[in-house]
């Protein structure tokens, strides 16, 4: 008994862990309609931001937040002006999975110019201690990630439901056509959408850095899981994504202890297929245009 | 996504292939008389990624999926090559067993995956590929898990390794030529036809009766054996093979990557991809070596990039942009030729063949959408030559129950039935089935093939009654004379007025030479002078003895050529007569123009 609470509560901060990394994604794809193929990449960015601005300033991890978001914001909005803006209106969406795909590629291999194929560890600054909740014991890192995710779904729902701002961007989300009829700036929308969104990202690049070694490929690893983790939610839903991800991260946890940590990742892809192909809306996500008739 | 048609055969044709021919003669020749170990690895490294690149347009060009997990076949080719081998099987026997078994994977794969479109099949592979990495690493007994597998080393042709490059150049260039070849007969026949027309509007490929699920799984299939194909030499080449190289991901992007810069959906475009980007990337790794980690991914990466926004039809997108300009003119010359009307000319009206038999029965149709009932209790029939006219305020349900009696809807109940030829009523279920008992239908929103020429267009349905290419666009080109489009037969569908497009949907579905055919609003929205000379189409098709249902808004069409016409409001027919007759029913003009209207009237 002991032991299964220790799993569950390892899968519920791993839950924290994989939806604060994919609330940015899950909202670029519900306004943008782009997956971001690159979300993971701007993770790795992020994560490195972070141990430069700590192991060269000598700031905690949090701290670096303060620079960290911002410039993922900046990176964001560039990346929709420059590089999906003017792909929206192409003919197929082959050319803007290209387009993400192929910056994907490029920042892995820039990171790995730069920073070479040696691991950056940031500094732990005491988020790696455990402390003990009950029967279970977590990382006190693990246990702030899942409270920020958590804040952060319910500070974006707010923004989004609540201002004026955030009430446009629902605006052009559901129809991009007649938001621009109603005199909103549907590109400017766009731009502040991905901002976001990456924002999000580096968020979760501050959290994330201190608990796991920083490395060109980090993003390509939690990539896939946010996919995972998005599509079970719906794409598009910032709830469903926090509820994805717990779902997930139990699952993780339970099959990595009951079936052999290495098939855990066959497990959790293989749900994913499934989701895919029986409900690729997802839990809360709105239905998908799976085919048309006249 | 552009869309190279075979070829054209003009004086563009030696060109073209003398270009193709001048290329395949440079890839293999180069490295002979240059005879440097670099080189040779260079080319060798082409002929596989050019081949590779070429499998998978099959499948991410030629019909539209984009696959990001193809490294999962040439994995699966890879592994079976080499535990084969060190069983002491020959990597030629090996080849085709890795190229069975994932030709059957990407078949039970794919199947499922259809459904889904865009980003949602590419995110599919993805996973597939990740779930064979893992099942590699797992399973150590066979695949020697992540430490990876060694080949023994048996030298010779019968073992497929070699101490020098020469053979295992020839072994890389010949597959290359197979995997050209098959994507050659592929596009050039009825197959590829079939895989661009679903690619490009999958109902309207139902409607012309191709099916498209069959065709897609035939695609990926082929695709797949291919690429394991290349997955097993490539193994022999390298000697030694793991999961993290096998299934990765980002191999399998540098596999579409080619094919996009070369060209997506060209025959060629794959081939010139990578003999443009391979030996650049070579290059650089070759010469900034390690201090340069991560150098040539980098530029994978920009170069991908910048296609994507500068260039995204490839190389072969903006070679033909090139040579259009340059040929142009002599376009233009082609395009003026004679305007063969589809005027019929003015014979009396009693030529007209008999109404006859009753070729459709529709029974009790019933349809709800949610609450909303769509299709209440709709009996109707059709005879041999007739022309119904079914008409009705927006929303009546129109197109419902021409979805319903096309195979597009399933009703709640109710069932429809089809004279087939042998003189027995069949009970027809799926789009694929009405075409096989001769019903065609058009769409209300027209669906061209956007990015295949008219003629193109026309084939497609006519491939449905001529298996052969040439039979087939032999047929199209009548059907095309017939219905006024001679003119633009070589004109790309998008380009087309929205009378062109009403015109070119006719087109396709009488290239099925249908037995009955259903119109969906062909005159809507087109001027006075295409509704004339659609009214006189319609009328010689029905002489030639089939049997008509058009939906139609526009009086003038619907009063001058029904038989009979049929009034649909709010899901239920409420009038059924002679032109001349429903028109006056009161319960019509009261649909169309509310109960005061009515009222005023009498």
């Amino acid at each position: 008994m002991e032991t299964f609470l220790q799993v569950v509560a390892n899968g519920l901060m791993l839950g924290g862990l994989f939806a604060i990394i994919s609330i940015g994604l899950t909202l670029i794809f519900g306004i943008i309609k782009v997956v971001n193929f690159a979300h993971g990449e701007f993770l790795m960015a992020g994560m490195f931001l972070t141990y430069l601005i700590t192991t060269q300033l000598g700031l905690h991890p949090y701290a670096s937040v303060v620079v960290v978001a911002p410039a993922l914001f900046v990176l964001g909005a560039v990346t929709q002006k420059l590089l999906i803006q003017p792909l929206l209106s192409a003919r197929d969406e082959h050319v803007q999975i290209f387009a993400t795909v192929g910056l994907s590629t490029a920042m892995i291999n820039l990171a790995l110019l730069i920073f070479g194929a040696d691991i950056a560890n940031t500094p732990s600054s005491g988020l790696r201690s455990s402390i003990q909740l009950g029967p279970v014991r977590i990382l006190e890192g693990q246990l702030y990630i899942l409270i920020c995710a958590a804040l952060l779904v319910v500070g974006l729902e707010f923004f989004l439901r609540r201002t004026q701002t955030g009430r446009a961007i629902r605006a052009v989300a559901q129809n991009r056509a007649a938001a621009q009829l109603m005199g909103i700036n549907v590109n400017w929308i766009y731009v502040l959408s991905f901002g976001i969104g990456a924002a999000c990202v580096g968020l979760a690049s501050s959290l994330v850095a201190p608990l796991y070694p920083t490395s060109s490929t980090i993003g390509t690893y939690f990539v896939l899981t946010a996919f995972v983790v998005v599509v079970l939610g719906g794409l598009g839903s910032i709830p469903g994504a926090f509820v994805g991800a717990i779902i997930i991260g139990l699952l993780d946890s339970l099959a990595g202890f009951y079936i052999g940590s290495d098939l855990r990742e066959a497990v959790v892809f293989g749900v994913f297929l499934v989701i895919l192909i029986l409900k690729p809306s997802g839990l809360f996500g709105t239905r998908l245009k799976l085919s048309h008739i006249s | 996504m552009t869309f190279t048609k075979t070829l054209p055969a003009s004086r563009g044709l030696p060109l073209a292939a003398m270009g193709v021919v001048a290329l395949l003669a440079a890839l293999f020749l180069i490295p002979v008389v240059i005879g440097d170990e670099f080189v040779y690895h260079i080319f060798i490294t082409i002929c596989l990624f050019a081949g590779l690149s070429t499998a998978w347009n099959i499948v991410g060009g030629y019909a539209g999926q984009l696959s990001l997990g193809h490294a999962m076949f040439y994995g699966i080719g890879g592994y079976a090559g080499v535990i084969l081998m060190n069983m002491g099987i020959s990597p030629w026997l090996g080849m085709f067993v890795g190229a069975g078994v994932a030709a059957l994977v990407a078949v039970v794969v794919s199947y499922p995956c259809f459904r889904l479109q865009g980003p949602f099949f590419a995110l599919a592979t993805i996973a597939f590929l990740e779930v064979f990495r893992v099942l590699a690493l797992h399973f150590r007994g066979l695949t020697g898990g992540a430490m990876g597998l060694m080949i023994q080393l048996k030298l010779g042709w019968e073992w497929m390794v070699f101490r020098e490059r020469l053979p295992a150049l020839i072994i890389a260039f010949g597959l290359m030529l197979v995997c050209l070849a098959v994507a050659h007969l592929i596009r050039s026949h009825r197959l590829g036809f079939y895989l661009v027309a679903t690619r490009e509007r999958e109902s309207a490929a139902r409607a012309a009766g191709v099916q498209t699920v069959k065709v897609r799984l035939i695609a990926v299939a082929v695709s797949a054996a291919l690429a394991a194909m290349l997955g097993t030499f490539h193994a022999m080449y390298l000697t030694f093979i793991e999961p993290a190289a096998m299934f990765s991901l980002s191999f399998s992007i540098q596999i579409a990557m080619f094919a996009l810069i070369g060209g997506i959906g060209t025959i060629y475009g794959p081939l010139l991809g990578a003999a443009l980007l391979v030996p650049v990337t070579e290059f650089a790794r070759g010469m900034l070596g390690a201090e340069a980690l991560g150098l040539h991914g980098f530029v994978y990466g920009v170069v991908l990039v910048l296609a994507v926004l500068f260039m995204p039809n490839g190389i072969m997108g903006a070679l033909q942009r090139f040579t259009a300009r340059r040929t142009g003119g002599e376009e233009q010359a082609v395009q003026a030729g004679p305007v063969v009307a589809a005027a019929r000319t003015a014979e009396s009206p009693e030529e007209r063949p008999a109404i006859g038999r009753e070729v459709m029965r529709v029974e009790n149709l019933d349809k709800h959408f949610g609450g909303l009932h769509v299709t209440n209790n709709v009996s109707f029939s059709l005879r041999e030559g007739e022309i119904l006219g079914l008409i009705g305020p927006n929303g009546a349900g129109k197109t419902t129950v021409f979805n319903m009696i096309s195979g597009f809807l399933q009703p709640d109940s109710g069932s429809v039935s089809v004279l087939d030829r042998e003189g027995r009523f069949q009970n027809p279920v799926t789009p694929g089935d009405f075409a096989a008992l001769g019903v065609g239908r058009t769409f209300q929103i027209v669906q061209p093939f956007a990015a295949m020429t008219v003629e193109e267009n026309i084939m497609v349905g006519a491939f449905y009654r001529h298996h052969d290419v040439n039979d087939a666009r032999e047929a199209a080109r009548e059907t095309a004379h017939r219905m006024g489009l001679a003119p633009w037969l070589n004109a790309e569908a998008r380009g087309l007025t929205i009378g062109g497009l009403k015109r070119l949907e006719v087109a396709r579905v009488m290239a099925m030479e249908p037995r009955i055919l259903l119109l969906d609003e062909v005159m809507a929205g087109i001027n006075q002078t295409d509704v004339r000379r659609a009214i006189d189409l319609m009328l010689s098709i029905r002489d030639t003895g089939v049997s008509i249902i058009a939906i139609e808004h526009v009086m003038q069409a619907v009063m001058s050529l029904s038989d009979r016409v049929i009034v649909l409001n709010s899901g239920e027919i409420v009038a059924e007569g002679k032109p001349h007759d429903v028109v006056r029913d009161p319960d019509v003009i009261e649909a169309y123009l509310g109960k005061d209207f009515a009222h005023a009237q009498y």
